[in-house]
């Protein structure tokens, strides 16, 4: 009984290549890569830049333009507007005129910060046709 | 000979490793394919924060502005007239790969405008800036 268990396992090793190794080497690949996969998302606002050469504040494109100055105001409509009514002010002029987009105008010393949430506050109005371009 | 290799003997030998090689081999493949080859900037920054911003599955170019003006790309700082031959270099590389623009909430917006524009005379036209959503903190 003995003697044939050993000869059935004998033919057991013949039966083909051993599988052991190779699945190791999978497993630490797979390791590998589960480990190493990044899982970043970044959130992220789309903004446009304005094409062609260079950028004219509002002008003829008809867009909504709001300027924000390096000091932190934002102006629209040539009146300084709080931050907090910047949505209000552009829901309102979007709806005068709906097939336009909105244009940000930054002096360059303005902060990226305020930027963005002028940005994300024209987004919260509704309108994802955001362009972005600096004064000067 | 042939009945002696179906015995019960042989087939309590060990569980049968082939569907679990099928499944870990899949596994793999999975996590090669999806696997993203995302080029970090390097540097952390104070995003801004941000209501409305949308997760990009594509962007993997990360470029960074510290608040100093500073741009990071690959773990390495960059001047900004090298930035638009790295993106070229990549968009060549990997023509379907996004830029995010990770630009500290301090960073002036001309810098900001700078780096759009040498990244789009780069060829690379999808852009977004990275933001924290709100409830982040």
């Amino acid at each position: 009984m003995r003697l044939r268990r050993h000869r059935v396992r004998e033919q057991e090793s013949s039966h083909g290549i051993d599988l052991a190794p190779m699945l190791d080497f999978v497993l630490n690949l797979l390791i590998f890569f589960i480990i190493t996969a990044v899982f970043v998302k970044e959130v992220g606002l789309v903004v446009n830049r304005p094409t062609g050469g260079i950028s004219t504040a509002g002008g003829d494109t008809g867009a909504i333009p709001i300027s924000i100055l390096a000091n932190g105001e934002i102006w629209i409509e040539g009146r300084v507007v709080d931050l907090r009514a910047v949505r209000a002010n552009i829901e309102r002029l979007y709806a005068v005129n709906p097939k336009n987009g909105v244009l940000i105008v930054a002096e360059p010393g303005a902060s990226t910060g305020l930027v963005v949430q002028v940005v994300d506050q024209v987004h919260l109005g509704g309108i994802y046709n955001v362009t972005f371009s600096t004064s000067g | 000979m042939r009945s002696r290799r179906h015995t019960p003997e042989s087939e309590d030998h060990g569980i049968d490793l082939a569907p679990m090689l099928d499944f870990v081999l899949n596994l793999l493949i999975f996590f090669i394919i999806t696997t993203s080859f995302v080029k970090e900037a390097g540097v952390s920054v104070v995003r801004p924060e941000a209501d409305t911003g949308e997760y990009r599955e594509s962007g993997n170019i990360m470029v960074a502005i510290r608040e100093n003006g500073e741009i990071w790309m690959d773990r390495r700082p960059v001047a900004l007239r090298d930035l638009r031959h790295l993106i070229e270099r990549l968009h060549i590389e990997r023509p379907d790969d996004s830029v995010v623009i990770l630009a500290d909430r301090d960073s002036e917006a001309g810098m900001l405008a700078q780096v759009m524009d040498e990244v789009r005379l780069g060829g690379i036209q999808e852009i977004s800036v990275a933001a924290d959503s709100g409830e982040g903190g």
